[in-house]
């Protein structure tokens, strides 16, 4: 997981005891679950035999029944866990989000000194067909014909 | 049992008279006693109808076997008929099994299962197994509704959380620890508010679009829903002003908040994710532009409400600003919600319009004298963003002449002198063609409250060819060609007005034995004398042009101000002298020629000042700069000694 190796220079150390013994935490549930999966499995496949009893294979199929229920939700606290994850990829992935804010920053600047120049440029031609209309304008006939 | 029903009926539990002996003693019968009553009652139970009822059962069997193929016979009707009888029997048994033992009469001593035969052990496990196959058929298909119900959520949110973290890129994401999520919301909000730079002590109180909640949609991606009407848009305008430039704006209205619709009428699904984060970017940006445009806002509120000069609050509504600058200038802010700028901008000008008369009438062509709308709405906001962000960040590397930390001052400043420019550029061009031997040339300073302009007046080029091919020195040569053009500079700073020109004597040029030097005249003037001014000052360089040729082939002239005069033989001078006004229509210049001599005095005093027919005065008319060369030439021609070939 990223939180070990994401213990660098920035966190405190409150900060590191702290995500270790999530991760800790979170390595336990995971594998919690995953027992539970599997020895749940593993009973259901137990319990294949078909005994003579009637009521034994109707207690089998009551017990099924739940460990079946107990599969699916600790598939679903797996869910939860991935979940948990990917949100905390999303608000603790620092390094990454500084390294791409400081990208778009920059492209920003560049594109703002870009869109400056380009301003200028825009405006030293703009000055200079102004000038030009207004050189031809004063000298155009025209205008000698409406002063006229 | 069979349809009939048969019915058996006791006596009545009344003791009946048995016999009356002859002494009148009653008889009756006998009392039974419990046990006996219980086993009369067993006694009564009358198995014959079952008897039968097999009897009959095995009959029907044989008939319907051999009818069996005719008949389309339902294959489970005999198990069923089976347990029918089974249940029945049982019934029964059970029933005198509870009969005997409430009764104490008999007890049951015990009851051994029969030894089942070998198909119904079968049968049972065959049974048990198809139970047991069909339980794991069942759970089989619970675990396979289940993995499709976790691959939905698993495709759920990893659309979600990759949509979130691409918005997470470019926008600030937060979570909020809520007990109870709702289905639609994981509690994810997205903060527009920028705290980190602004004014603490000028801080805009934070809009209600700060923060959006990030909520889900039907197909699981994220939604952000706005209210409507939520985002706005800045508008600037002037009153009194032709609301013909409003469609103008239509680039800055947008729809908004509408996302969700927009996805929806265009069938949602064929949306890629890329596109729908894209929308939602978009969104959020339009929503990031409409908290800066309510912060720009907020920002001129405060700052009209200070003592700023030059700016008077004349109205003020909600979401309205109505601000009176420079001169009788009145100019609104308002801000609108940005789905409703097109259809409501209009109305809500002209309304205004009609509501407010300006303080001077507006004609089509001061419309012009007005700067552009959008480029206003433009300086506002950038204003605020140096003042807000630029100043925070850059302190000490500020331009003080962008802005100088009174942004609410800047900003009538600006559009005070973008009017007033406007004015002055008028006057400039009513001054310009008049004249035909004027051009204007606009000199950009690209300084907001800076502007500049140059009156050239140009010797025709007939003139400068004739004298080119007149045998003169090299260095005569050079020197006329330098003093081919003159410039008067105008120069607008804020609302002073600089005249700069060139040609025309000062005192200066009195202390200089040299006439050559051209001297330069700066003063400051206001925009009622700018067009005398300016022709006062083109007035005097044709004159000193004029003196400068005569220089030239040797004849020495004296020059005034508006005035050129040549001493003709037998002390007679002539003068040329111009006549400045800025409100004749034919042309600013007009000339006349004055004739004086040591008798002519007199007569000067007497005659009519006005009158152009006089024989010592000539009104010559609005000539040009070759007619007034030849004119010169003239007469320097008609004056004799002192002249250099």
């Amino acid at each position: 997981m990223n939180k070990g190796t994401g213990v660098g220079i920035g966190p405190t150390a409150a900060a590191a005891a702290a995500a270790a013994q999530k991760q800790k935490t979170m390595m336990h549930r995971v594998d919690t679950d995953i027992a539970s999966i599997v020895d749940n499995f593993t009973q259901l496949v137990n319990v294949a035999r078909v005994n003579d009893p009637p009521v034994r294979n109707s207690q089998e199929t009551f017990m099924m029944e739940m460990r079946a229920a107990r599969m699916v939700q600790a598939a679903d606290s797996l869910l939860k866990l991935v979940s948990e994850l990917k949100q905390t990829a999303i608000f603790s992935g620092f390094a990454s989000l500084n390294d791409h804010v400081e990208h778009r920053t920059n492209e920003f600047n560049q594109q703002a000194e870009k869109t400056d120049r380009m301003l200028a440029r825009i405006g030293d031609e703009a000055a200079a067909s102004l000038k030009e209309f207004e050189s031809h304008y004063y000298s155009s006939a025209q205008r000698t014909a409406e002063t006229e | 049992m069979d349809g009939n029903l048969e019915i058996s009926l006791d006596k009545l539990p009344v003791k009946r008279l048995d016999a009356i002996e002859e002494n009148g003693a009653e008889r009756y019968p006998p009392d039974s006693s419990y046990d006996e009553k219980g086993v009369s009652l067993i006694r009564r139970i009358d198995f014959a109808w079952a008897v039968e009822d097999d009897e009959e059962r095995e009959r029907k069997k044989k008939q319907k076997k051999s009818s069996k193929d005719a008949s389309a016979a339902w294959q489970w009707q005999s198990m069923v008929e089976n347990l029918q009888l089974a249940h029945q029997e049982l019934s029964v048994i059970i029933d005198l099994i509870n009969t005997v033992e409430a009764n104490d009469a008999v007890t049951v001593a015990g009851m051994t299962r029969p030894k089942p035969l070998p198909n119904e052990v079968l049968s049972d496990l065959a049974v048990s197994a198809a139970t047991k196959l069909q339980c794991y058929r069942q759970l089989g298909k619970y675990f396979k509704q289940s993995a499709k119900a976790f691959k939905e959520q698993i495709a759920w949110e990893a659309r979600f959380y990759g949509a979130l973290i691409r918005l997470q890129q470019n926008w600030k994401v937060k979570r909020q620890r809520v007990a109870a999520s709702a289905s639609s919301n994981e509690g994810f909000t997205i903060d527009l508010f920028d705290n980190s730079l602004y004014d603490l002590a000028a801080m805009c109180r934070p809009s209600s679009l700060s923060t959006i909640r990030v909520e889900h949609d039907s197909a699981g991606m994220l939604a952000i829903n706005l209210t409507p009407n939520s985002c706005r848009s800045l508008h600037f305008g002037f009153l009194g002003v032709h609301s013909a430039d409003i469609p103008k704006n239509t680039s800055k209205i947008r729809t908004h908040g509408s996302v969700e619709q927009r996805i929806r009428e265009s069938e949602k699904e064929s949306i890629s994710d890329d596109d729908y984060v894209k929308e939602t970017h978009t969104l959020l940006r339009e929503v990031h532009q409409s908290i800066f445009n309510d912060q720009v806002f907020e920002m001129l509120n405060r700052e009209a409400f200070n003592q700023s000069v030059g700016v008077n609050v004349t109205g003020i509504r909600e979401n309205y600003l109505q601000l009176s600058i420079g001169q009788g200038n009145t100019l609104f802010i308002s801000l609108m919600p940005s789905n409703k700028g097109d259809n409501q901008d209009s109305a809500d000008t002209q309304n205004l319009e009609s509501a407010i008369v300006p303080s001077h009438s507006f004609d089509t062509e001061n419309k012009w004298v007005f700067p552009n709308r959008t480029s206003c709405e433009i300086y506002l906001q950038q204003i605020f963003h140096e003042n807000a962000f630029v100043k925070e960040k850059d302190k000490p590397n500020l331009s003080g002449t962008q802005a100088s930390g009174q942004s609410g001052k800047v900003e009538p400043s600006l559009l005070g002198h973008r009017i007033f420019s406007s004015i002055v550029l008028t006057e400039l061009e009513n001054v310009v063609c008049r004249v035909p031997y004027l051009h204007l040339m606009t000199h950009p300073t690209w300084h907001s409250r800076t502007s500049s302009w140059t009156v050239f007046m140009k010797v025709p080029q007939s003139i400068l060819h004739a004298e080119s091919q007149s045998p003169k020195s090299d260095f005569q040569n050079m020197k006329e060609a330098i003093k081919s053009q003159f410039r008067t500079k105008v120069v607008l700073n804020d609302d002073r007005i600089n005249v700069e020109g060139e040609g025309a004597p000062n005192v200066v040029g009195l202390f200089k034995s040299s006439e050559n030097i051209c001297s330069v005249n700066k003063y400051e003037c206001d925009l009622a004398d700018l067009p005398v001014i300016i022709l006062l000052q083109v007035a005097s360089q044709v004159i000193y042009w004029l003196h400068e040729e005569a220089l030239t082939v040797g004849i020495k002239t004296n020059r005034d101000f508006l005035c050129l005069t040549f001493e003709l033989e037998q002390g007679e001078t002539v003068s040329l002298v111009a006549h400045v006004n800025p409100g004749d229509i034919k042309g600013g210049i007009s000339w006349w020629l004055v004739m004086e001599d040591g008798f002519a005095e007199d007569w000067k005093l007497q005659m009519d000042m006005h009158d152009g027919a006089s024989d010592y005065r000539k009104f010559l008319g609005h000539l040009t700069l070759d007619v007034l060369y030849s004119t010169s030439m003239d007469l320097v021609s008609m004056c004799g000694g002192g002249r250099n070939h």
